[in-house]
């Protein structure tokens, strides 16, 4: 026998869509489950919120872009969301950061304007919010800079770095600081945690102090600290006596852990809940309506009905849609409609690596409101999406945050518990 | 114009061409061996990896059976560190003719394929996701090469004794004084020079190209009949063993473990062109079918890459044009001297990986023939460097390694486990900036997040090298990135596309690959 559960509204998938529109249900009074096979996208991707940043064109005005955009690609999810609920949503992201126990660790910039942020490689990334510990590095800030990296992270390159930033005009050098480590292999996530430690801490900047110059600032991986980025990032300026940023690198992604976090403790506050490891195995439909879906955790089904659910299951990447090995793709979770598929006979895949894929734009097919064709009551956000391609346009978290944040808006009909 | 003289030029590096430089210079010959590209680029390091124990020929072709059989023993004793002993099975799956069990057996005793049959209860006990209704089993001494790892084992060997080794030289003309070829011209691709190799005797070990080669040379009527076949790496060792299906050889009917993949080949087209690398949807679906007729649940596994190799077939009068698997797998010595009555020229042409020490041997024998000197063959007892010791590759070699310093050595490709030591010495040693010349010799980015995460550490470190510019190590990042990306789109779908979406995910999404400074 399966046990029964019942909410106003149950989220597929834990990525930065699912957990907000999780959270913003739950602020607005609803009964809320989010069910996942496991975490999603936060673990990584960059940690930042692309809104908009190549179309193909590097855009520096994101939100006007948008506008240009969806007008030229009626199918782009932020055609559905509307220019003025991305800027909400990220406005929204922002409070709940501040009001998080990261804070005072947050998200800063706005989404009508993008920064140039510097990738590992040292190519300079369009994004509309950074965390805060990133906002340092922003191009137009940037005039001596030291990269900083250690021999025992093989996910950070400071030469590389460095280098194609002085390409780019940036006067850049690398620095490698010595640690004293067990291992010959750390990860970002590993130091993060050391660096935590204030003695730690202290004998890092201790090694790296003599190897700066004046007037430079320091660039380091994204690894100043898991649950108190702030307190690590402070420190180090201050023991450092100038400027430091992050920047992002392989995966995990130790600053998208903590914009994970932050959502799954808001989504908490707000009397949500959350299981991983929660499957959905089947679901039950009614009359053009979803009434429930089934997890099949270890040990024990469970069945989950409920009023709305939001589909927010990801993409290729997380499995969710899948194309077969006869070609024939599909939508795992819920068996819905796709859209954007390439037709028999039309390309899958280009031979050039540049190019952007035919089917990265598959997606559920969705309506005005994304609402799922077929299934009245499912509502689609972030990676599930048709339409955009995320990773070429520098749009992912954009989407994903925005129609997040929009699909529970048109669930709960715009109502909000205050207080 | 640069102008270098030896006693043979070779012209080709895959494995013919290299173990003709190996077998002369171990004669005592001066050689110099150039290739237009890297070593093992063309037809050697686009095959399946299968050392033959001629089982496959033993009814259809004894001679090129026996020859198998032959060699396959001695590179046993000369490659050992490359090969690994996987064993073969023939199989009879419900697919095959029942009849052909016996032929084969026969054919095997004919042609001394060492063969013993056993029990299907017993094979499937061995290899556990063979069909389980096969209805026999026969096993025989298949085993596996590391190709890149043996051509260039014999590209060392031969500098050891003198050879010099110019990878990255095409020829633009063979020289010619009379009924004398004088050696050619070459271009250096990389440094931009020409230079002219005036040689006693050139050797065209070209394979399908042999005839382009021999045309320079003013030679007519030398035809390689290029037979392009696809074969596709899966991400697991589905089977140990090497598995062919017992029936008369056809397309799709072995599959080969090697390293950490399995690989299952092969089709089998005319094309006029060597150079054709056409992966054909319908070839993909035909091998993913044949997969499953020998390991059910074949198209659930992860499908890596495909690649294209063309086969050098020495054309016979007596075959039809559409069908080359039927023209002669043999080899095709040319001493034009005797055919053209032009001297100092041989052309070593057809053949397969297997015997490719026997072609060598028996060139070098015509070499020394036109050359009037008597020196005999050593190659069939001189181990190559790095296998003195005469063991095999195992499977979890590099793993064993790993474990015994499990904190002290960082890894660099996590799939293939490479370590960040061993890339710094190919590295220095090769003095290559090209990441996937590098990827051959460690077979770095080969794995099942093919380059994912390993590629960007890699460029990290081709980067701290002295002296390479940002612009170099982005552009190889770049060309790395492309290379893989040809054999990976053709069969991408299942759990290989979210890996493919996750690396996109990380050049693009994270790194931005797509915008670095120009």
């Amino acid at each position: 026998m399966s046990r029964g559960f019942r909410y106003d509204a149950v989220v597929i998938g834990a990525g930065s869509a699912g957990l907000v529109a999780a959270t913003r249900l739950a602020q607005a009074g609803a009964s809320v489950a989010v069910l996942a096979k496991g975490v999603g996208c936060t673990h990584l991707a960059a940690g930042t919120v692309d809104v908009l940043g190549y179309a193909p064109e590097l855009v520096s005005r994101p939100l006007e872009a948008v506008a240009a955009l969806t007008h030229e690609n009626p199918q782009h999810p932020y055609a559905r969301i509307g220019q003025q609920r991305i800027g909400e949503a990220l406005r929204w992201l922002q409070a709940t950061l501040d009001a998080g126990p990261l804070a005072p660790y947050t998200y800063v910039g706005d989404a009508d304007h993008n920064g140039l942020h510097p990738t590992a490689l040292g190519a300079l990334r369009p994004s509309a919010l950074v965390p805060s510990t990133m906002a340092a590095g922003e191009r137009t800030q940037l005039e001596r800079v030291c990269i900083v990296g250690t021999p025992a992270l093989r996910d950070f390159h400071p030469s590389l770095c460095a280098a194609n930033l002085s390409r780019a005009g940036v006067q850049a050098r690398a620095v490698s600081v010595e640690l004293e480590l067990e291992r010959a292999d750390m990860s970002t996530l590993g130091i993060a945690r050391r660096l935590e430690e204030p003695r730690w801490r202290a004998e890092f900047c201790a090694r790296l102090t003599p190897l700066l110059r004046s007037e430079e600032r320091v660039g380091l991986p994204a690894m100043l600290g898991l649950r108190e980025p702030h307190t690590v990032h402070a420190d180090l300026e201050h023991r450092l006596g100038r400027r430091v940023f992050e920047i992002p690198s392989l995966p995990p992604s130790v600053a998208g852990m903590r914009l994970y976090e932050s959502l799954r403790a808001a989504l908490r506050a707000a009397g949500g809940r959350l299981m991983l490891g929660a499957e959905v195995v089947s679901h039950t439909r009614e009359d053009g309506r979803l009434s429930a879906v089934q997890t099949g955790a270890a040990g024990h089904a469970a069945s989950y009905s409920a009023d709305a659910f939001v589909l927010a299951s990801g993409g290729f990447a997380s499995g969710a849609i899948e194309l077969d090995s006869h070609w024939a793709t599909h939508e795992r979770v819920l068996g819905l409609a796709l859209d954007g598929v390439p037709a028999p006979g039309e390309p899958r895949f280009l031979p050039d690596y540049q190019a952007a894929q035919p089917l990265a734009s598959v997606g559920v097919a969705v309506d005005a409101q994304l609402r799922a064709l077929g299934a009245s009551n499912v509502y689609v956000a972030g990676a599930s999406l048709p339409g955009a391609v995320p990773w070429r346009e520098a749009s992912g978290e954009g989407i994903a945050v925005a129609s997040g944040f929009a699909v529970a808006q048109t669930i709960t009909g715009g109502r909000e518990r205050h207080g | 114009m640069v102008t270098l003289t030896t006693d043979v030029l070779v012209i080709g590096g895959g494995a013919t061409g290299a173990g003709v430089a190996w077998d002369a210079s171990l004669r005592g010959l001066d050689v110099v061996l150039v290739e237009r590209h890297d070593l093992a680029q063309g037809t050697s390091g686009r095959f399946h990896g299968m050392i033959h124990s001629g089982g496959r020929y033993a009814v259809k072709d004894p001679l090129a059976a026996r020859e198998c059989i032959a060699e396959n023993r001695i590179l046993r004793r000369i490659a050992a560190d490359c090969m690994e002993d996987t064993g073969g099975l023939f199989v009879t799956t419900p697919h095959d003719d029942p009849a052909f069990a016996e032929r084969f057996a026969q054919g095997c005793a004919q042609t001394g394929v060492p063969c013993e049959e056993i029990t299907p209860a017993q094979a499937l006990r061995e290899e556990p996701r063979l069909h389980p209704g096969i209805s026999r089993a026969f096993r025989v001494p298949d085993a596996n090469i590391d190709v890149w790892k043996t051509v260039w084992a014999l590209a060392h060997g031969a500098q050891q004794h003198g050879a010099r080794i110019l990878t990255y030289h095409a020829v633009t003309a063979i020289l010619r004084d009379g009924d004398q070829v004088l050696g050619a011209r070459v271009h250096d691709q990389r440094g931009g020079e020409d230079l002219e190799i005036r040689a006693r005797v050139t050797v065209n070990a070209t394979g399908a190209w042999a005839g382009r080669i021999a045309e320079l040379a003013g030679i007519e009527g030398v035809r390689v009949f290029p037979g392009r076949g696809i074969m596709i790496a899966m991400n697991h060792r589905l089977v140990n063993t090497v598995v062919n299906r017992c029936q008369m050889p056809t397309d799709g009917d072995i599959i080969v473990p090697i390293r950490t993949v399995s690989v299952i080949g092969t089709t089998d087209h005319h094309t006029d062109d060597p150079d054709d690398q056409t992966v054909e949807q319908r070839e993909v679906d035909q091998m993913l079918d044949d997969g499953e007729k020998l390991v059910p649940g074949f198209r659930q596994a992860r499908a890596l890459r495909v690649w294209t190799g063309v086969r050098p077939l020495f054309e016979d009068a007596k075959a039809a044009d559409t069908d080359t698997r039927d023209v002669t797998r043999a080899h095709a010595l040319l001493d034009h001297e005797q055919r053209d009555a032009v001297n100092g020229f041989v052309t070593i042409t057809g053949g397969k990986l297997t015997t490719f020490r026997l072609m060598a041997e028996q060139t070098v024998d015509a070499v020394c023939r036109q050359l009037g000197e008597t020196r005999a063959c050593t190659t069939a007892s001189e181990p190559l460097p790095g296998s003195e010791r005469r063991e095999h590759y195992r499977l979890g070699e590099r793993l064993a390694r790993k474990e015994a310093d499990l904190n002290g050595e960082q890894l660099i490709c996590e799939c293939e486990m490479v370590s960040r030591q061993r890339l710094e010495q190919v590295i220095a040693r090769t003095g290559s900036t090209d990441l996937d010349d590098i990827r051959r010799q460690l077979r770095l980015g080969m794995g099942p997040c093919q380059g994912g995460f390993c590629i960007y550490r890699a460029t990290g470190v081709l980067h701290a090298r002295d002296g390479l510019g940002a612009d170099q190590a982005d552009a190889s990042l770049m060309a790395f990135l492309q290379e893989r990306w040809k054999g990976v789109w053709p069969v991408l779908h299942g759990d290989q596309l979210r890996q493919a979406r996750l690396d996109e995910w990380i050049f693009h999404g994270v790194l931005d690959v797509e915008h670095l400074p120009r």
